[in-house]
């Protein structure tokens, strides 16, 4: 048996992570908590990309709005993360073959890098957005990817129960 | 009301989701991101009222652009909703979580269609701060519970 494999049944077999996933509310209750914290979060960043793209606010400087929505998209960021490991470890065999939560992990980290590359080269030029027409065709191509790619994630994530591919 | 969910059951539509493996799923995925935008821009609009957007900022501007998106997502999720409602009807009009959702479905639409809307476009200083936080806040919780008792209808409709 592969480690990995070995360290889920490890993971799956605590105590903990059992009355989890026996318990009537364990389960249901952290995804709802999880799905909560993730339409806020991925609602408020696919409202930035909309920004980004030209399609809505755009009588409101971008600067100003990435800069007030940004602690409110971490503020749920952190929790929707770790309900999320929680949801992972109460049933780790289930979930580690399927296709779709793969997907959704590969999705995560390309919407991660697609931010992160935002942040670091696009976004410390952000004064400069409403007039260098260079930077605002890099902000809406991240805008447009990170639309593209958060619409994949949580598409993939609500698919998860349906493993049609075993 | 029982004729109204059996005529929802016999559509052809709600036979064709059920005979098919990917319909039913792939519509609740989408509808899932079509709630996802709408709560995105619900919440923007909400912060906005309850003082966390830029200063100096019109909410005026905000709340207008923030309808569009509200509308067309809107849109999406009742195209989404309707034809799992109409695949499910007559398990759905015995669920206790369905029925709340549909509640407060249309107090929410209600509040925002009058009172949150109105709020949003009024002039900044015309009606005390308290007002306009205390509608946002009433926004926000609404929306929630709403997308909270969907969510929950799959564990314990």
């Amino acid at each position: 048996m592969p480690s990995i494999v070995r360290t889920f049944a490890w993971l799956e077999g605590l105590g903990w992570t059992t009355a989890l996933r026996e318990s009537p509310y364990g389960y249901p209750l952290i995804e709802t908590s999880h799905v909560a914290c993730i339409v806020v979060f991925a609602g408020l960043v696919i409202m930035m990309d909309l920004r980004l793209v030209g399609l809505a606010f755009t009588n409101a400087p971008l600067a100003q709005i990435q800069r007030r929505l940004f602690p409110w998209q971490m503020a749920t960021f952190v929790p929707s993360t770790a309900t999320g490991i929680l949801l992972f470890c109460v049933d780790p065999l289930r979930y580690y073959r399927n296709v779709f939560f793969l997907a959704k992990l590969v999705l995560l980290v390309l919407a991660g890098l697609n931010a992160l590359a935002f942040h670091l080269k696009t976004y410390r030029r952000a004064d400069r957005w409403d007039e260098d027409s260079q930077v605002t065709a890099l902000a809406r191509f991240a805008g447009a990817a990170s639309l593209l790619l958060w619409s994949a994630t949580i598409i993939s994530s609500r698919l998860i129960p349906n493993n049609w591919f075993k | 009301m029982l004729p109204f969910f059996q005529w929802c059951d016999g559509l052809a539509m709600s036979q064709a989701y059920r005979d098919s493996t990917y319909l039913f799923p792939l519509t609740q995925a989408l509808h899932i991101l079509a709630v996802t935008v709408f709560v995105g821009a619900v919440v923007i609009g909400d912060m906005w009222m309850l003082g966390w957007g830029p200063v100096g900022q019109s909410r005026t501007s905000i709340a207008r652009s923030a309808q569009r998106v509200l509308l067309w997502a809107g849109l999406a999720v009742l195209v989404t909703g309707i034809p799992q409602f109409t695949t499910n009807a007559l398990t759905y009009q015995r669920s206790w979580l369905f029925v709340l959702k549909m509640y407060l479905l249309a107090v929410t639409l209600v509040f925002t269609a009058t009172v949150r809307w109105r709020v949003s476009i009024a002039e900044e200083g015309r009606l005390p701060s308290w007002v306009t936080r205390a509608v946002g806040a009433v926004s926000l919780s609404l929306w929630m519970a709403v997308t909270i008792s969907g969510r929950l209808i799959t564990y314990y409709g």
